[in-house]
């Protein structure tokens, strides 16, 4: 072993320990948050975190993972929210519309990626915004299926069933038992982007975002791991879709916009893309933010939010966690401590 | 033959537009192979600029139209120098996301200064018809489509004759290329940036006198125009012209043979469709560009 790999090896035990805090404190406030904060406003915000971290952390698969940006996520969230509502409704157990909202996102992720990633670099972003946007005019016009504009009411609450027990979130006025729920979907989210990014495939993909000429030269089938990927966020997103409408109870195209797809991106890249802390960091930053602001102006909201992507871009291109990683390392090396 | 003809005339219409603005998107796209999705913003602000003034100000329209342009290719110059300079040293994502970021402010601060009313300027040719092959034209559609043409015909030109278009067009065929004969890049992006914001002005005016505006009008435009030039050919100028006049007529035809919902779909499914069997683009060079 070189004396750097040894270095290396040994920098990173230890820093094991301090992830370890990090995460035991994460997860201690995590569960402690819904106690802490009470009232009604506050869950809600709670609960739309955990929502949005599962939509975040599978955005990064693409985003982090593999240098993909894609700007149509919540168009995939829409069909898993749609899909789910609609079979709920229609007397599905509330299992099974989740599972089918991941499948249907994720056909639709396969309908998307199979043209979409034919094109590189921007041009493969542009083309998944303007999927979102087709997206969006399809929930609105299809008003058989969808109700168009007017939303689709009524959705049932969430009910599971186990052994005899039997519980109903009734998320519009109790939120604590909802937000758990989230929460281990959300838990669920980051241990499968975590095994990602440390599998065979993963490494394929971070070889992708390094070059793809180079990747594709060494074999790997970089169509189709990127096609993988892509499927695999989709249905991540569906899987959010799902949560959101049965917690919301009414879902309407004006969920699932073009906006709401820039503002998961923008969550992603403020955090830190490519990062473990980061997509849970950036959903929970913004959508407290974007919280305290719409209460200012909406409008005003959407012009912050933009003027901070771009400062983001310029001046913290790895985002808050990249940008702390950075800071901290900077420090240990002056002080000459860990 | 009377039908196809007026289908035809009232696809002229809305395929001028789309022209317009696809064609200064691929001219960005050519020289910087920056998606530049903020000049849905030129558009709005030359519908707004037309409506003040004419408004406002009472000046006429034909005195409001060159205004609108020079005031939309002067903040077009300004997103340059302020956003997109600064910014060359990232990749095309990273531009087009500070694009979308540009879309995004200007088209908010637009709805705080403006509020979300409809607008729509009057009509400089009230009353006017013109008989074509039975069909009939308005006043107005024909000056529309008329200026879309006298404005292609002018960017053409200056593409062709001036040693600045000769340069705007060397960089966007070979970049290195450009540079080392010694040509100002500076300059050849300013011009693109100037031009394009022009066009898209332009555009705003033309259309704020048939179609009624509000501030959400920036990004819809701009989608469908990218759409266009995807489909057409991304940084071809003749695939933005065409990819335009095709996508103006195929949408017309679904409106009035399918449905006018379905009619805002045209662009997106011609879209995919060239994707799908020709990632190129109708009058695309090469593959796209990474």
């Amino acid at each position: 072993m070189s004396a750097e790999a040894r270095a290396l090896r040994s920098s990173r035990r230890a820093a094991l320990p301090w992830r370890l805090l990090v995460l035991a404190l994460g997860l201690a406030a995590a569960l402690a948050a819904p106690h802490v904060f009470t009232g009604l406003a506050a869950q809600h915000l709670l609960v739309m975190v955990a929502i949005n971290v599962i939509l975040v952390v599978s955005l990064d698969i693409l985003v982090g993972g593999a240098g993909l940006i894609s700007l149509g996520h919540a168009a995939f969230m829409g069909v898993g929210a749609y899909t789910s509502a609609l079979l709920v409704k229609g007397g599905w157990a509330f299992p099974a519309g989740l599972l089918a909202a991941a499948l249907a996102a994720a056909a639709a992720g396969l309908v998307v990626g199979v043209p979409a990633l034919r094109l590189k670099g921007h041009y493969f972003s542009v083309v998944t915004f303007i999927v979102g946007i087709i997206a969006t005019i399809l929930m609105t016009n299809l008003v058989d299926l969808t109700r168009g504009p007017m939303g689709l009411p009524g959705i049932p609450f969430v009910t599971l069933r186990l052994f005899g027990w039997e519980h109903t979130f009734r998320s519009i006025v109790f939120k604590t038992g909802f937000y758990y729920l989230a929460l281990v979907f959300a838990l669920l989210t980051l241990l499968v982007r975590w095994r990602l990014s440390r599998s065979r495939f993963g490494r394929s993909l971070a070889a992708i975002r390094g070059d793809e000429n180079l990747a594709e030269s060494v074999g790997i089938p970089t169509y189709r791991v990127k096609l993988t990927a892509f499927v695999v966020a989709a249905a991540f997103a569906g899987l959010a879709g799902s949560l959101y409408a049965h917690y919301t109870a009414f879902i309407s195209p004006d969920s699932f916009t073009f906006v709401h797809s820039f503002d998961l991106f923008v969550m992603n890249l403020v955090g830190g893309a490519g990062t473990f802390l980061g997509p849970i960091v950036g959903p929970a930053f913004l959508t407290l933010l974007g919280n305290a602001l719409r209460e200012l102006s909406p409008a005003l909201s959407h012009v912050i939010y933009g003027a901070l992507l771009i400062g983001v871009i310029v001046v913290l291109p790895d985002g808050i966690v990249g940008g702390a990683k950075r800071a901290l390392r900077a420090l240990g090396q002056r002080g000459g401590g860990p | 033959m009377e039908t196809v003809v007026q289908l035809v005339l009232n696809a002229l219409h809305s395929s001028s537009l789309y022209a317009l603005v696809a064609l200064g998107l691929t001219l960005v796209l050519g020289v910087l192979d920056i998606a530049d999705f903020a000049q849905g913003a030129l558009y709005m602000v030359g519908a707004y600029v037309a409506f003040f003034a004419t408004s406002a100000f009472g000046l006429s329209f034909f005195l409001a139209l060159p205004l609108a342009m020079v005031v939309a290719s002067l903040l077009a110059v300004t997103n340059y120098v302020a956003v997109y300079r600064p910014l060359r040293r990232f990749s095309g994502a990273t531009t087009f996301i500070a694009a979308l970021g540009l879309l995004l402010i200007l088209q908010n601060l637009a709805l705080l200064a403006f509020g979300a009313d409809f607008r729509l300027v009057r009509n400089p040719f009230p009353g006017v018809r013109i008989s074509v092959l039975g069909a009939t034209w308005t006043g107005y559609q024909a000056f529309l489509a008329g200026s879309m043409v006298a404005l292609v015909a002018l960017v053409y030109l200056f593409l062709r004759r001036t040693p600045l278009g000769k340069a705007l067009r060397a960089v966007s065929q070979n970049r290195k290329g450009a540079l080392v004969v010694g040509l100002d890049p500076f300059r050849v992006e300013v011009a693109a940036f100037a031009l394009a914001g022009a066009l898209a002005g332009a555009a705003g005016t033309l259309a704020s006198a048939v179609n009624a505006f509000d501030p959400s009008i920036a990004a819809i435009v701009v989608i469908k125009a990218f759409a266009i030039v995807i489909f057409g050919g991304m940084g071809s100028v003749p695939g933005a012209i065409v990819g335009a006049l095709i996508v103006g007529l195929a949408e017309n035809l679904t409106g009035g043979l399918l449905s006018t919902q379905y009619a805002e779909l045209t662009a997106f499914v011609l879209m995919i469709a060239v994707l799908l069997a020709r990632p190129r683009g109708l009058f695309g060079a090469q593959e796209a560009k990474l």
